[in-house]
């Protein structure tokens, strides 16, 4: 469960930079890899409090990702371009945090283990619903500020950069600015999810902060719930949570008749895989995005 | 020190678990053991072997009468998929846990090993590891964590200490080697821990030459760089791939070497590795954890094993298997499946009969790591691989220098 | 976006020079910084002469076998503008068809891999036509994406499914390595660089000297006006996806005899491939096989300066650099 929270979170800040920004970024691992290394190095090496380290890799996410999407839009990178950008940004990080000491390079951080559960240092016992409230929390806080957004000025102004940047630019919307600004609100989002990861799993290591599989996990609930929908992220992250987990449920224990499947590796994965497929081939504007059509006509 | 009143709290927490989570598997009558490897993905292979092995365990101990001392209790396996990837794995192994696994066993990688080894200090379920070799797993003073194989930084010392007793025992000069280690925790500390004990042996490493771990698809410029130093052996740590490029590299370039010395290779004493490296694996030595080829019982379970499900029974899965019998002898001394207690019998408890060439039995320090683990040596020789060094596990003698030009 | 790849309308006249003027002067330019980048290396690199040659050796022959990798994907990248994740685990599926074909049938694998290119025309025929063409269209770049992760994670835990996760290898005749300047020329890779020379020359001739090789640069030029003068465009994806996982079979075939063959044994190529094809220019075979070179190249040599994958990651950096300074790659056409 705390799973889908994560996946959801990291799908809701993709969303704002690439379902209203129109950039579609690959590389979201950086942005969840700087949150989650930010509250682990934090910890475990000056002590810090990871509510405290969360928020610093919020910051320091948005400053980078900014940075980064600055030095993208003013060379004109678009399209596959930018999310062929996006993602080899997303791999040097990956490959620096392996090769940097103070980071303890291949070996990934600890987080110190409590004997009590603590809501200051964040640490409950591996069962507790505490974990599920935080998450919820968190996720709850970024849909407000999601929804926030894209009712607020600027975020109009970004989706009309979206649907028509040459419109946008000569009614005087400042294009850049406010793409920066929503590039900066994404990424601050996913580092969130990437410090809760780490409190959760109580460990982070480069495959888990910067590896590939973590930017497609922020794509995959999104597009299966819509693209630039509120509530499709949400979606999407509850459907895919709850697909894998059925059908691994099922292939541990299958119906009668099918008992010789049990067991058999990566059957799981591969009907996952084919589902996948056909929720994208059927569902063009995913799950939510083609309910709401519908009920619209 | 952990309270133990806070114990006693967290016990009786997961007992409440276990009652509210009813049939699957809390019933005293059967007790649930949790595996979780690497089903699929990369290192499915391997995984799934390592589960059958543990599966074949808990099969013989279940058909010898369970655990007698609580009321011949039949055990039973739930395997968990980590699919090679730490968050994954921890998901798995939180999923068991609270699906009611007494102990837990794994996982095969380092990373993962770390993650389910901090969900296991912190819900007091004792995990016990089967392969997993980084030194760091059991450096943060956990508990509920115990290892059966040697750890990186002891392979790679009593490899540099039978590498130097291969020399001497054949009276020939080995005091010159080049070091080759895959990128990351598990070479890095092998190769630190070999270099050090090396030099008290007087073997001086000239070259060593760490190779990334993924995106490696040809060694020969590696191995050139590594015999640039005119070494007497070429000393090898990684993986399975890597390692066989290695060798294969090493025969097409046909340097003047005594041997090419594995050190917790993958490759190098694995049943297929004969085939596959063809010419370039003949004499290849590998120092590693390896199962008892000169037990009767471990030849049996091997035996058995191929029958059951058609491949041959790697050390890997020996280690499984000798996973859940470490956790049924604790089962058997502590008399009860309440985790905690199983925590405190495996911390002492003692197994004279193993499964593994190791110097002693089976028995945990304040650690958790296993006192008597250690390497032996095999070479492959005639497409086989063979016990060879230490003389008293031998199964063929010692082809030393290794290599015809 | 149609407007960077490389199948520009005006190379359609009747004969048309095998490289323009400008890609000569590109060219000669990367030939010059390479030299000097490699006198430099042999100069003041404080490292043998002959393990700098065997580093040059051996990163121009991996750098083959990603030029290899990356022909086909230039071809799907270039026309269909689809990120297609599907690159490696493809590749894996045809040295898995050579290694059926080569053990099971007793077919020397180079005969083996000869027939695996109709096999994988059909299959990525069938895919594009069956399934991608009804995800492409609009502007959006993450349903193909997501599609062809689909199918990448379809194939790898297919073949689990089918051959297990244990390491299986495939026998070439060839096997063995040449001496060259005292360095080691193994045959088999030398064979799959060769082999990228030849596709890259076939595919050269098959897209500008065929009326299907026109259609598909009319279709990757401006697939709305190729539309308009009648040409089926998405029979054309559907070749064009077909002719890509040709590219991949023989890419699989030449390189299933010095690979470990596992499910996940062609993941690790797909990323590299989209680097080279990006530094290459989109859509450019003598980018794919330039681009492929350079990579091999720098990983190699780089490797006898920084351990580990810190070569990986100067890669990384020059493909941020090309995509910042070039971003229409070294051959692209001008925006």
């Amino acid at each position: 469960m705390v799973k889908i929270l994560i996946f959801a979170i990291m799908a809701v800040g993709w969303n704002i930079m690439s379902g209203y920004g129109g950039m579609f970024s690959f590389g979201h691992a950086a942005f969840f890899g700087i949150g989650a290394y930010s509250v682990a190095y934090l910890l475990s090496a000056h002590g810090l409090n990871p509510w405290f380290g969360m928020l610093f890799g919020a910051m320091l996410a948005a400053i980078v990702g900014t940075v980064f999407a600055f030095l993208c839009l003013r060379y004109k990178l678009e399209g596959s371009y930018f999310a062929l950008a996006t993602f080899a940004f997303a791999q040097m990080f990956f490959l620096l945090t392996e090769n940097l000491e103070f980071l303890n390079r291949t070996e990934g951080i600890n987080i110190p283990i409590l004997q009590d559960d603590s809501w200051l240092m964040m640490q409950f016992h591996p069962t507790s619903y505490n974990y599920y409230w935080i998450g919820l929390f968190l996720l709850v806080a970024a849909v407000a500020v999601s929804i926030w957004f894209v009712h607020s000025r600027p975020g109009r102004f970004t989706t009309a950069i979206r649907d028509d940047e040459v419109a946008a630019e000569s009614l005087g919307i400042a294009v850049l600015r406010h793409r920066l600004i929503t590039v900066a609100l994404s990424c601050a989002i996913t580092a969130i999810a990437g410090g809760f990861y780490t409190q959760y799993y109580m460990f982070v290591g480069p495959n888990q902060g910067f590896g590939m599989q973590v930017s497609v996990d922020a794509i995959v609930p999104a597009v299966i719930g819509g693209v630039g929908t509120i509530w499709g992220p949400l979606i999407g992250a509850v459907v895919v949570g709850g697909l894998s987990e059925t059908i691994a449920d099922l292939v541990r224990n299958p119906p009668a008749g099918l008992e010789f499947l049990q067991g058999l590796s990566g059957l799981d994965v591969a009907i996952y895989a084919i589902l996948l497929i056909i929720i994208v081939v059927f569902l063009p504007k995913g799950i939510y995005g083609t309910i709401r059509e519908r009920l619209r006509k | 020190m952990r309270k133990k009143r806070l114990s006693i709290a967290a016990a009786a927490a997961l007992l409440l678990g276990l009652t509210a989570c009813g049939d699957n598997g809390g019933s005293s009558d059967e007790i649930a053991i949790g595996a979780v490897h690497p089903l699929s993905g990369p290192l499915a292979g391997v995984g799934g072997m390592m589960n059958d092995g543990a599966e074949l365990a808990v099969d013989d101990i279940n058909a010898a009468g369970g655990i007698k001392s609580i009321h011949g209790a039949k055990l039973t396996l739930m395997d968990g998929d980590s699919e090679g990837s730490a968050a994954v794995g921890q998901t798995e192994a939180r999923r068991l846990v609270s699906d009611g696994a007494v102990a837990l066993i794994g996982t095969y990688q380092s990373d993962v090993t770390e993650n389910v080894a901090a969900m296991a200090e912190r819900s007091d379920v004792p995990l016990v590891i089967d392969v997993a070799i980084d030194d760091k797993i059991l450096s943060h003073g956990y508990k509920y964590v115990f290892r059966i194989q040697p750890n990186a930084s002891t392979m790679g010392a009593s490899g540099a200490e039978v590498l130097s007793q291969i020399g001497k025992a054949t009276g020939q000069d080995v005091t010159k080697v080049s070091y080759m280690h895959i990128e990351g925790a598990f070479g890095e500390s092998t190769y630190q821990a070999f270099r050090k004990e090396a030099e008290k042996q007087g073997i001086q490493v000239v070259r060593n030459v760490s190779y990334p771990a993924t995106n490696f698809s040809d060694a020969t410029t590696a191995v050139t760089q590594a015999l640039s130093g005119d070494p007497d052996v070429l000393v090898v740590s990684g993986y399975y791939p890597d390692n066989l490029l290695i060798a294969e590299a090493v025969k097409a370039i046909n340097p003047n070497i005594k041997a090419v010395f594995g050190i917790a290779s993958g490759a190098y004493d694995d049943t297929s590795f004969p085939s596959d490296g063809g010419a370039a694996a003949n004499g290849v030595l590998s120092a590693n954890y390896h199962y008892s080829a000169t037990s009767k019982r471990a030849q049996d379970i091997r035996k058995r094993f191929q029958e059951k499900y058609g491949r041959p029974m790697e050390t890997a899965a020996m280690l499984s298997y000798q996973a859940v019998e470490v956790i049924a002898a604790g089962l058997e001394k502590s008399g009860s499946n309440d985790p905690v207690a199983l925590q405190n019998a495996i911390a002492n408890i003692r197994i004279d009969d193993t499964l593994l060439e190791f110097k002693g039995p089976i028995e945990f320090d304040d650690k958790g790591e296993n006192k008597n683990a250690t390497v032996i040596v095999t070479q492959v020789q005639k497409g086989r691989i063979e016990q060879v060094f230490p003389e008293e596990f031998a199964t063929s003698d010692l082809i030393f220098p290794a290599r015809d030009h | 976006m149609s407007k960077t790849t490389n199948f520009s309308p005006e190379q359609t006249s009747a004969h048309p020079p095998l490289l323009k003027r400008r890609q000569t002067r590109i060219i000669l330019a990367t030939i010059a910084v390479a030299v000097l980048l490699v006198a430099g290396v042999y100069l003041l690199g404080g490292q043998p002469t002959r393990l700098v040659n065997q580093a040059l050796i051996s990163g121009v022959l991996l750098g083959g076998v990603y030029a290899l990798v990356s022909l086909g994907l230039t071809l799907i990248f270039g026309v269909l503008h689809i990120v297609n994740f599907a690159q490696g685990a493809m590749l894996t599926l045809s040295m898995y068809t050579v290694f059926m074909l080569s053990t099971q049938a007793g077919l020397n694998p180079y005969l083996a891999a000869v027939l695996t290119i109709p096999i994988m025309f059909a299959f990525g025929w069938a895919f594009q036509a069956g399934i991608m063409n009804r995800v492409m269209g609009d502007t959006s770049h993450e349903r193909p994406l997501l599609v062809t992760l689909g199918l990448s994670l379809l194939i790898i835990n297919g073949l689990l499914m089918a051959f297990g996760g244990r390491p299986a290898a495939v026998e070439s005749p060839l096997a063995g390595s040449i001496s060259l300047f005292g360095t080691l020329v193994d045959r088999p890779r030398l064979i799959a660089c060769l082999g990228a020379l030849v596709v890259g020359a076939l595919l050269t001739l098959v897209l500008r000297k065929t009326p299907l090789g026109l259609a598909i640069r009319a279709v990757a030029a401006n697939d709305t006006g190729a539309a308009l003068v009648g040409v089926n465009v998405k029979r054309i994806y559907a070749m064009t996806f077909g002719l890509g996982a040709v590219c991949v079979a023989v890419a699989g075939g030449l390189m299933a005899p010095f690979t470990s063959l596992i499910p996940t044994a062609g993941e690790q190529f797909t990323t590299l491939a989209f680097v080279i094809v990006v530094l290459g220019g989109l859509g450019s075979i003598p980018g794919a096989l330039v681009g492929g070179l350079i990579v091999g190249l720098v990983q190699t040599v780089g490797s006898l300066y920084l351990p580990g994958g810190g070569s990986l990651l100067l890669v990384f950096v020059l493909f941020l650099l090309v995509l910042f300074l070039r971003p229409q790659g070294l051959f692209g056409a001008k925006q």
